[in-house]
């Protein structure tokens, strides 16, 4: 029996179990809960491997814990694979998913990121309906922004793809308030920097505010982002997040906030 | 500007260069409002300098209000014909490229220096019919001077192919 | 549980680093589950990092077994030059010599317009991205080792 038997062996049923639940059983969340913190050192031991890179081991840890729940969600035990070979391989990933979208973040001002995917919406849309590409000026006029602003953010999604234009853009100064779409949701949110201390009272949510919290705190994601991923409205995903702010919150008296 | 290179310059008519700024840093009304601006891009002829190139098409394209697959075709015309010239260009010499925005078009005039045993530029590569498939005119220009151009034509609606 | 590992380094991910090269262009052999490999690439590709992706598409064809499902990941290009494109197609020549297809993922704009200009679309099989990828590799191999995400 191998080190890794010994230390996770009593999880492989779990696993079994968890894989056999019905979606809506009630007993998932506790059991994921289960599997999820029992996993943990995988996480944090992939975490590790990518602490050189720059990035702060928490922030890491987190990316990976992400990958890791996604991983308990998506196993399949009748498959024949173990679950380690399924679960590292997916934790990595998101990890370096993650590396991927954060040489985005560091170079480009979060206001081009939610214009950048504005822009997205609006050209499928566009096109969709004008049966071709749209112009800038089409584009801003669905979204209800001037051209320069339109321009500005199809630059820098350029720029995210393209070295030979960083230097170009990091010397801008730009003055759009596209940012403002964040919510006032997420600021409350920011400020609750406890993560850890969090992790209890989220298997208190449904799955879907869960869902939502999950990729706002840990996959840094914006809200117009949860938004795209979870299928709703960018204001819906703003409700939610300030109702679920005010459930954890009434949780997170001082004391519990050991993180 | 920004416009990299030992010999790179961006020299224009009728508009300041503030206008042409690549990354639109916004203190222009940022759109092409007169027909007619020319924009002149000189590097040397080196590959390593097309990309800023194809990043000034580009963006006039989209100050223009190109659609965005004419933006992207004329970007990749542009890459297309200037690397073809910088091929066949006399090692330390320049590639002048100039831009002629009009109304709903956008003329490229790109040109290289290829010495007295200039090397023909041949039209028959993968990378010559893509060209043509991109750029709405196109034409070789060999005048047997120690120079060789290409010049083509963008309309700012892509046809649909 | 069958062979479980206790050393994480000995599972198989990365499968390689790829050549990083100035100018823009950063390549990496990956193998997000067993008996998938893709690369992903980021950056530009033009005339001069073209060979570099060449490379790394060969090495992407040349990781054993060569019937994995091959697929690249083009989600960071923002642009690509008919040399690129050329590289792109003599791959998929070779691909299909070896019998399997070869999988785009994630292409914007930027990716799609040239391939769709010169026809060469038909020659790969286009993804939106890695989830639609694992999710058919699912479906074409019942015994397979991923499942859908629900």
């Amino acid at each position: 029996m191998s080190a890794a038997d010994s230390e996770y062996g009593h999880l492989t049923p779990l696993l079994a179990e968890y894989a056999g639940l019905d979606k809506d059983d009630p007993r998932r969340e506790a059991l994921r809960d289960r599997l999820v913190t029992g996993f943990l050192p995988i996480a944090q031991h992939i975490a590790r491997r990518f602490a050189h890179r720059g990035e702060p081991l928490d922030d890491l840890v987190q990316v990976a814990t992400v990958g890791l729940i996604n991983a308990v969600d998506r196993y399949s035990p009748d498959k024949g694979t173990d679950f380690f070979s399924f679960a590292v391989p997916t934790i990595s990933g998101e990890v370096r998913r993650h590396f991927r979208d954060q040489g985005w973040s560091m170079r480009v001002p979060r206001r081009l990121k939610d214009m950048h995917v504005s822009i997205n919406g609006a050209v499928s849309d566009l096109s969709q309906r004008l049966g071709r590409a749209p112009r800038p000026s089409e584009i801003a006029e669905q979204l209800g922004v001037p051209v320069a602003e339109v321009l500005e953010g199809l630059e820098a999604s350029e720029a995210y793809r393209s070295s030979s234009l960083d230097e170009m853009l990091s010397s801008e100064q730009g003055s759009a308030t596209v940012g403002e779409l964040v919510g006032a949701a997420d600021a409350e949110l920011d400020r609750v920097d406890h993560r850890q201390a969090l992790r209890p009272v989220l298997g208190e949510l449904a799955e879907r505010e869960r869902t939502i919290v999950m990729l706002r705190f840990f996959g840094n994601m914006t809200q117009t982002q949860i938004a795209e991923q979870v299928g709703i409205s960018q204001m819906h995903v703003s409700r939610l997040l300030a109702q679920t702010l005010d459930r954890l919150r009434s949780r997170l008296d001082p004391d519990t906030r050991t993180g | 500007m920004g416009i990299e290179g030992p010999s790179g310059s961006v020299t224009k008519g009728r508009r300041r260069v503030s206008e042409v700024d690549p990354v639109g840093a916004g203190d222009g009304p940022g759109t092409v409002e007169t027909p007619g601006s020319v924009v002149e891009v000189r590097t040397s002829a080196s590959a390593s300098l097309i990309p800023t190139i194809r990043a000034v098409a580009s963006d006039l394209a989209a100050r223009a209000d190109f659609d965005l697959d004419a933006i992207s075709d004329l970007r990749m015309a542009v890459d297309e014909a200037c690397a073809t010239l910088v091929d066949v260009a006399v090692p330390g010499s320049s590639l002048r490229c100039t831009f002629d925005v009009r109304e709903e078009l956008i003329r490229v005039h790109a040109e290289v220096d290829t010495g007295d045993a200039g090397t023909p530029v041949s039209t028959d590569t993968f990378g010559w019919r893509v060209l043509q498939t991109l750029a709405d005119e196109v034409e070789l220009e060999a005048n047997g001077i120690g120079t060789v151009g290409i010049r083509l034509h963008k309309r700012a609606d892509a046809a649909p192919r | 549980m069958g062979t479980p590992t206790p050393e994480v380094s000995a599972l198989p991910f990365p499968a390689s680093r790829g050549p990083s090269r100035p100018g823009g262009l950063d390549t990496e052999l990956t193998s997000p589950v067993p008996g998938v490999y893709v690369l992903v690439v980021g950056g530009e590709v033009d005339t001069l990092t073209a060979p570099a992706l060449g490379e790394a598409l060969g090495a992407l064809l040349e990781a054993e077994p060569t019937d994995a499902v091959a697929a690249v990941d083009l989600a960071g290009v923002g642009f690509l030059a008919s040399s690129g494109l050329a590289v792109l197609i003599r791959a998929a020549h070779r691909a299909e010599a070896q019998g399997r297809a070869l999988h785009l993922l994630g292409g914007s704009r930027a990716v799609t317009r040239p391939l769709e200009v010169t026809g060469s679309d038909q020659l790969f099989t286009l993804l939106p991205g890695l989830d639609e990828l694992l999710a058919r590799v699912d479906g074409d191999r019942p015994a397979g080792r991923v499942r859908r995400p629900d």
